[in-house]
């Protein structure tokens, strides 16, 4: 079946799925960049914060008993703490041992983590798929396209989130702080901002969004160990898309827009190969960059000193 | 019996994944996490060709690794110019398509893969049991581990240790960076392929889970326990993970279901402490354990540096009073200029101009350097100087205007191309390449070794190794020459900011190149030895050689220089002896901010 079937209805459902899962890629790729773009270490670790989230918030509610919100704020804030140990603890002394080589040397600590955390994950929840249930799903139709009440909130609460981040960025002494770290993290410490602080708060940020991603995951889904694998490379791709020094509704609207062109690829090609074509696009667009010699990092970071 | 057979295939193959990675990561620091998907389209092929065509082991494994070869080549195409978290993203992408497209095709298996591959033969010999794979898999694993050794540890692996840690650098010595890239890239994905075959022929599976994100990570792992660019540390590194199943399973007796989860669990931790606490991995780069069993331990060269250590250069030092500039001064300056306009003209940049958005770096610049000679780039910070030296030797493209060095016109080549054509340049940071010795530093700069010629490497028997002694010996001459050849064997990141100067001066000149540019090579020394660098540059103007040098020290400039140009803001506003400039007070005033 290569050539699917094209008519409105498909293409409301299918706009409607890219809007719903784009939420999800936008907020984990807004998470994702914060950190990256802040601190400049390759989070890979972030598939492991994700999948503990929902671990979390399951285990508050179905183990302990915690009334089902209470246990999903519980359980996502606690991740964000997790994300804050990892780097007070692995990441922070690594990057000052290791100097020039702490990309590399962060990078294969973090697959260290997201391998080992996987499988603890394994030992102590067992391997199989567990049902993180909820209030009541409700099914609503909308322009031909039908959704859940699951969609709706995720989406909501993922672009308020995005929007309030934005807004602290913008607005707050803390977030041009965090955007003066963003842009040099040297210059920023001469002028009385501690890095070092600034780097937690972006990692219980970015840890907080990647929860909130994987609690309505699953709850519409199921949660399982090797649930991380998939999000976490399309918050790369997003946040790379993007560009990590962007705006956060920016990187959010990236992310939709990926989801789109992953339904969209559905009318004209396979199922089987959406995903793939996901790919095929971010090589196309590595490769472009690559073309133009620049380093995009740089680039970004010179455009904002400009600033 | 047979089960400890098998374990032994595994770490055959493992290692023979692991040891081309590290030629990759370790040797060429090129951070790929594609390298099982490598693996997998020399399995699948492999695979495929025998269960549909029923061709035989050997060939279909030979199709497999030429097809990954291909494939690595052209991911590698876009790779080359990423930084290292693009290049990562990018092979993580390209992984997901690789297996993306084999789980897509019915004919492969889709999801499942291929599964039940006939029992490999090699010549009629049926591969049925784990000891009937020990040999095969040994010579497969030794034959890339003798290919990537002989590629590691030449003149070859010199430069990709060169890439690995400033390919900025390597390029300014004449190195192909590029095809460099391309090639380690293209040849480590080929071995891939051939161990993907073995792999998959051993397991008579070739599945997407096989050669999922798993088996990539693993590979990443055992490089890392091993140590980078150490290929022995490899092998080791690959028993060790191998065996860990066994040791939880047989040793422990842990439920095989909790066992395989543990072992996930200790190679993560294991990833994170080695991280933290041995970085180099268990055996470091240099490190041999044959040496080690043999007793012997590695060339101490230590040489005590105190601070009354002073270079001894090879050259003959004839000290030049440096008083106040009277009369004779005076005229030998003008002597000198006179010199520099009856020399003959090496090199001719007319029309120099670059803008970078608003800013003028480079503004219509007619500069000519001659032979014999140097020529002196004076002004203040900010100048464009070392703009000037980028857009000379291609680092940087002018927008307009021509450079001919001998009537050839170097505008639009790469700076690899210049740097051979005989333009060579120092940077202002010195950049030593520090975790190879201070030799092999000026090593890397000798040009036409036939050691980084892949095919006289392979196939040229003993030239290689012919060619690296004498890469050698010219490499000590230019050190004994700069008096640092007490400090061959040192890594250069251990000697001092003024020796590393002196070594990257010996470098540029192991280049050969007719024309040095050297950016600063006095400042930031020890004062006790500006006069030894000083003298050392007059050397050089005296072998025939032409230099051009940016610096900001009026002294150095008066002593050495034959010709000034002045520069502000991108222009050339004066030029002539460095007398008659610093005797103009709109130029005095440029410079120094008051009068």
């Amino acid at each position: 079946m290569l050539f699917a079937v094209f008519n409105a209805e498909t293409v409301a459902q299918l706009t409607a799925n890219g809007i719903f899962r784009g939420a999800a890629y936008g907020i984990l790729g807004v998470g994702f960049a914060l950190i990256l773009g802040v601190t400049g270490r390759f989070h890979f670790a972030y598939a492991f914060t994700y999948t503990l989230a929902a671990y979390m918030v399951f285990t508050f509610k179905e183990r302990w008993a915690v009334p089902f919100w209470i246990a999903a704020v519980v359980g996502i804030v606690a991740v964000g703490f997790v994300g804050v140990g990892i780097e007070r603890f692995i990441y922070r002394p690594l990057a000052r041992r290791a100097r020039e080589t702490a990309l590399l040397a962060i990078f294969v600590a973090s697959l260290g983590i997201a391998i080992a955390g996987e499988n603890i994950i394994r030992l102590l929840w067992s391997s199989s798929s567990q049902n993180l249930l909820g209030p009541q799903q409700e099914a609503y139709t909308l322009l031909k396209a039908s959704f859940l009440n699951f969609d709706v909130w995720e989406a909501a609460s993922s672009f308020g989130l995005v929007v309030i981040l934005a807004l602290l960025l913008r607005y707050t002494s803390l977030g041009r702080s965090i955007k003066a770290t963003r842009a040099n993290p040297e210059l920023a410490q001469t002028i009385g901002i501690e890095a070092n602080q600034i780097y937690l708060i972006c990692f219980f940020i970015g840890t907080v969004l990647c929860g909130v991603a994987a609690f309505w995951y699953g709850l519409q889904f199921t949660i399982a160990p090797d649930m991380g694998q998939s999000p976490v490379i399309f918050a790369f791709v997003v946040a790379f898309l993007a560009g990590t020094a962007s705006s956060p509704i920016r990187v959010f609207f990236v992310g939709i827009g990926v989801a789109l062109i992953q339904q969209y690829a559905s009318i004209w090609l396979s199922v089987r190969w959406t995903q793939t074509a996901v790919f095929v696009v971010l090589v196309i667009y590595l490769s472009w960059l690559s073309l133009r010699q620049t380093d995009p990092i740089a680039w970004a970071k010179a455009k904002l000193a400009r600033i | 019996m047979q089960i400890w057979l098998n374990y032994l295939d595994q770490i055959l193959i493992y290692a023979a994944f692991a040891i081309s990675l590290n030629l990759l990561l370790g040797y060429a620091g090129q951070v790929s996490v594609a390298h099982a998907a490598f693996g997998a389209i020399g399995g699948y092929t492999m695979g495929y060709l025998m269960m549909t065509r029923g061709w035989n082991f050997l060939p279909t494994a030979l199709i497999g690794m030429v097809l990954a070869f291909i494939a690595g080549t052209i991911v590698a195409l876009p790779a080359l110019k990423l930084s290292v978290e693009y290049l990562i993203l990018l092979t993580l992408a390209i992984s997901s398509v690789i297996i993306g497209v084999f789980t897509t095709f019915p004919e492969l298996g889709g999801t499942y893969g291929l599964i039940g591959i006939n029992t490999p033969d090699i010549f009629g010999w049926t591969l049925g049991h784990p000891s009937d794979w020990v040999i095969p898999s040994l010579i497969m694993m030794l034959v890339t581990y003798g290919l990537c050794r002989r590629m590691g540890e030449s003149a070859f692996g010199r430069v990709l240790k060169g890439i690995r840690e400033d390919d900025r650098v390597t390029q300014a010595l004449g190195k192909n960076v590029f095809a460099y890239k391309v090639g380690v890239f293209g040849i480590t994905a080929g071995l891939a392929g051939l161990a993907g075959a073995f792999y998959s022929g051993w397991l008579q599976l070739a599945t997407p889970s096989v050669y999922g994100f798993s088996f990539a990570l693993t590979l990443f792992a055992i490089v890392i326990f091993g140590g980078m660019a150490n290929l022995t540390g490899s092998i080791v590194g690959a028993a060790a993970v191998v065996l860990l199943e066994p040791l939880l399973r047989r040793v422990i007796k842990i439920d095989p279901a909790t066992a395989a989860l543990l072992q996930l669990v200790i190679y993560g931790l294991a990833l994170v402490v080695l991280m933290m606490l041995r970085p180099q991995g268990v055996f470091p780069e240099g490190f041999s354990l044959w040496r080690l069993i043999r007793g012997k331990r590695a060339p101490t060269t230590r040489v005590e540096m105190t601070d009354s250590w002073v270079p001894t250069p090879t050259v003959q030092v004839h000290q030049i009073e440096l008083d106040e500039i009277d009369d004779a001064e005076r005229s030998r300056e003008r002597r000198r200029e006179e010199v520099w306009q009856n020399a003959p003209v090496v090199l001719e940049a007319r029309g120099i101009s670059k803008r970078f958005g608003g800013i003028v770096a480079a503004d219509d610049l007619d500069i000519d350097f001659r032979k014999g000679t140097i020529t002196a780039l004076v002004g203040p910070n900010g100048a464009g100087k070392t703009t000037v030296f980028n857009l000379l030797t291609g680092f940087i493209r002018p927008d307009r205007g021509s450079v001919k060095m001998h009537g050839v016109e170097l505008v639009g080549l790469s700076p690899d191309k210049v740097a051979r054509l005989g333009l060579v340049r120092s940077f202002q940071d010195v950049r030593l390449v520090n975790r190879v010795s201070c030799v092999q530093n000026v090593m890397m700069a000798v040009q036409g070794q036939s050691g980084e010629n892949l095919g006289k490497l392979m196939l040229g028997g003993s030239s290689a190794r012919r060619g690296e002694k004498a890469t050698r010996e010219k490499a000590m001459n230019w050190l004994g020459f700069v008096g640092m050849a007490d400090f061959a064997d040192v890594p250069a990141g251990a000697v001092s900011y003024g020796q590393s100067k002196l070594i990257s001066l010996a470098r540029a000149l192991a280049t050969e190149a007719e024309v040095l540019l050297l950016d600063e090579p006095a400042s930031g020394i020890d004062t006790r030895w500006v006069d030894t660098m000083l003298d050392l540059v007059e050397a050089v103007r005296e072998q025939g050689r032409t230099v051009c040098i940016v610096e900001h020290n009026l002294h150095v400039v008066g002593r050495l220089a034959d010709h000034t140009y002045f520069m502000e803001l991108g222009r050339i506003t004066a030029q002539g002896t460095i007398d008659e400039l610093t005797h103009r007070e709109e130029l005095a005033e440029a410079y120094f901010g008051t009068v």
